[in-house]
């Protein structure tokens, strides 16, 4: 038999409580002279007993409901994208991760004119550049290319 | 009165109108940009204000300092991406409103909203900046405790599927808050040796990514089906009806905004939350919110705004900031020869009512120009989603790395984005996580004190009216609609019987 949806949210969060009041007790020992009143420990155990407690009472009102619809293969491969942003950035910087992901994502979305695609996507990445580089002297991280190239 | 006429007549200089007007259009654009907050923008231009007059200098921050509060509104309505802080609670609606095609009726309500939000507070500044002042610092550790607690139960009303779930976020968020070095202490907590969560967690990427990467992620998962036709209503400006139907929550947005801002430490991003759920509250067409409610866009704007010219109070009348902006704006004021204070008010009435008339003007002239310029945004609306989403993830980017300059932040976002998709389809709100993540800080900060002041008696609150009257209304607020719905299950048993 399935789990409710809010009963397995419900012991999610709980789980996180549980973890979470469990990892006040690595914290360091504050010094004798210091400890007055509450210490370092005591609100976050606190707050995890009350997530604890709405976890609970979430789990006892649980009522039926539709599970939520299945993530689509695009949803997988959007989210799949968004974190290759990250190592993509570190190799090539900043700037030329995004021109990548503009194009690829809204070709993955189903825009297949690749004239408007490469046009906005590197009409927004001269944007990007001359506001927050030019103008806030924003400085972006240029990968390991970037260091490369320009170092 | 001679005073306040000198300061409302610096307004014929061209050099202070050319000040005002570069402020409010400066504001506006930083506000739109994710990443690019009032206070950093303030920020990095103080210096370009030391060669000016200090009415000049202040005229100019004033500026920008309330038109980037309307300008936040902009993103969060068009693509679920507050531009600022403290247009999160704005999203809420706005961002519903505009998928249905109606931007230009959000975008329009918050223009208006916020300017009367801000030309209230204005008002406020000038006649009752001493008493307002003096209100807010009867408040002590105690009542800022009672007053955290109340904001934090309020949250149980703000959209998703129910107030456990919503109150189950907040304190998510109140976790989060704690993550960092106890600044009492020294003890780090939750940083599992990874440097950049020793600072604690910004609310800033955690913001973006609950909001803004969430929405694209959840559109991913919505390609199959066939795609909404946004018509050109989008840029159809909001009516007279739609304003009388606002007015309610203008006027409550507006009274709660200034309070809150003239509170030290509470900005404008509470005040707009706290609007939201009052607005929720009190309105007549509750079942309108979570689904693209007007009011719930005209509610958190005006007390956004509001909250600026309250934050002014404490800056102005104690030389103790209301907000981050007031901080640098404080330090502008101090660069310039002018020591905030008291004694301000008696040494220096022009330059002060000067400031106030900057103020006023700036709210009118982005008023003017948010509501001409509504239809321009309301067209983003219409950029098709395979240009405007992955946009928007670059954007969000920006707007997370650049606040700190931490790519830190960027994966905190991810994650956040990852957090929120979740959230979403399960019926979980993400805007009580950031209230958690505002006022979490403040709330354990002020229990702290609190609990050393009542020598660790905590029934020491039973002695404090203020603060034992908030903690009442938070108990009643929260156990109130239990106890009805108890009441409700009851009478048909009786009935029966």
């Amino acid at each position: 038999m399935r789990m409710l949806p809010d009963r397995a949210c419900a012991a999610a969060m709980a789980a996180v409580a549980v973890l979470a009041f469990a990892a006040t007790y690595g914290f360091d020992e504050v010094p004798p002279g210091l400890a007055q009143g509450l210490g370092a420990a005591e609100f976050p155990r606190l707050v995890c007993l009350v997530l604890l407690g709405l976890a609970a009472l979430l789990f006892l009102g649980a009522a039926p409901r539709n599970p939520p619809p299945r993530v689509p293969a695009t949803g997988w491969a959007t989210m799949a994208l968004a974190v290759g942003f990250l190592p993509l950035m570190m190799v090539v910087g900043m700037l030329p991760a995004m021109l990548v992901f503009l194009v690829a994502m809204g070709w993955l979305w189903g825009e297949r004119r690749w004239g408007v695609l490469l046009g906005s996507a590197i009409g927004l990445v001269a944007g990007i550049w001359i506001v927050f580089v030019r103008l806030f002297a924003l400085s972006l991280p240029g990968g390991w290319l970037g260091e490369r190239l320009f170092s | 009165m001679e005073a306040f006429l000198a300061g409302m007549a610096t307004l014929t200089d061209p050099l202070i109108l050319g000040m005002i007007l570069a402020g409010t259009v400066l504001g506006i654009v930083v506000g739109a940009l994710p990443g690019i907050s009032g206070s950093t923008t303030i920020a990095l231009l103080l210096p370009l204000t030391i060669g000016v007059s200090p009415i000049a200098a202040l005229a100019f921050m004033g500026s920008i300092y309330c038109a980037a509060n309307f300008g936040g509104s902009i993103t969060a309505i068009l693509v679920n991406a507050p531009g600022d802080p403290s247009a999160s609670a704005t999203a809420i609606e706005g961002y519903r409103l505009a998928e249905r095609g109606q931007a230009g009726l959000a975008l329009g309500m918050a223009a208006v909203a916020s300017a009367i939000g801000g030309i209230f507070s204005v008002v406020m500044l000038i006649f009752a900046a001493p008493l307002l002042a003096r209100a807010a610092y009867s408040f002590g550790p105690p009542e800022y405790f009672a007053l955290a607690v109340f904001g934090l139960s309020m949250c149980a009303a703000i959209g998703g599927d129910g107030r456990v779930k919503n109150l189950m976020t907040a304190a998510l968020g109140v976790l989060l808050a704690t993550v960092g070095i106890d600044l009492t202490s020294g003890v780090e907590r939750y940083s599992f040796g990874i440097m950049e969560l020793s600072d604690g967690i910004n609310f800033v990427p955690v913001l973006i990514g609950l909001f803004a990467v969430s929405e694209m992620l959840d559109q991913s998962t919505r390609r199959a089906e066939e795609p909404k036709l946004i018509t050109m209503d989008a840029a159809k400006l909001p009516t007279l009806a739609d304003f009388r139907k606002c007015a309610r929550a203008i006027g409550l947005g507006s009274v709660i905004g200034a309070f809150i801002g003239a509170l030290p430490a509470l900005g404008a991003t509470t005040a707009a939350l706290v609007g939201y759920n009052e607005t929720q509250r009190w309105s007549k067409h509750k079942h309108e919110f979570g689904h693209g409610a007007l009011e719930g866009v005209a509610g958190p704007e005006s007390a956004n705004n509001a909250a600026v010219g309250g934050s002014m109070v404490p800056t102005l009348a104690l030389g103790i900031p209301g907000s981050a902006t007031t901080a640098i704006i404080l330090a502008g004021l101090i660069v310039q020869g002018v020591r905030p204070g008291p004694h301000l008010f008696n040494e220096q009435p022009v330059l002060l009512y000067a400031v106030f008339a900057s103020m006023l003007a700036a709210n009118l002239l982005y008023l003017v120009l948010g509501l001409g310029m509504a239809k321009l945004f309301a067209r983003i609306s219409l950029i098709p989603p395979t240009i405007l989403w992955p946009a928007v993830f670059v954007l969000s980017i920006i707007g997370a790395y650049g606040p700190n300059q931490s790519m830190g932040d960027v994966v905190i976002m991810l994650v956040a984005g990852g957090v929120g998709f979740l959230f979403r389809r399960h019926g979980f709100s993400p805007a009580p996580l950031i209230m958690g993540l505002v006022l979490g800080g403040m709330l354990e900060e002020a229990l702290k004190q609190s609990m050393i002041i009542f020598d660790q008696n905590p029934l020491g609150f039973a002695q404090r009216p203020i603060a034992l009257l908030l903690l009442a209304v938070t108990l009643a607020g929260l156990l109130g609609p239990m106890l009805l719905r108890m009441l409700r299950m009851m009478r048909p048993q009786k009935e029966a019987v």
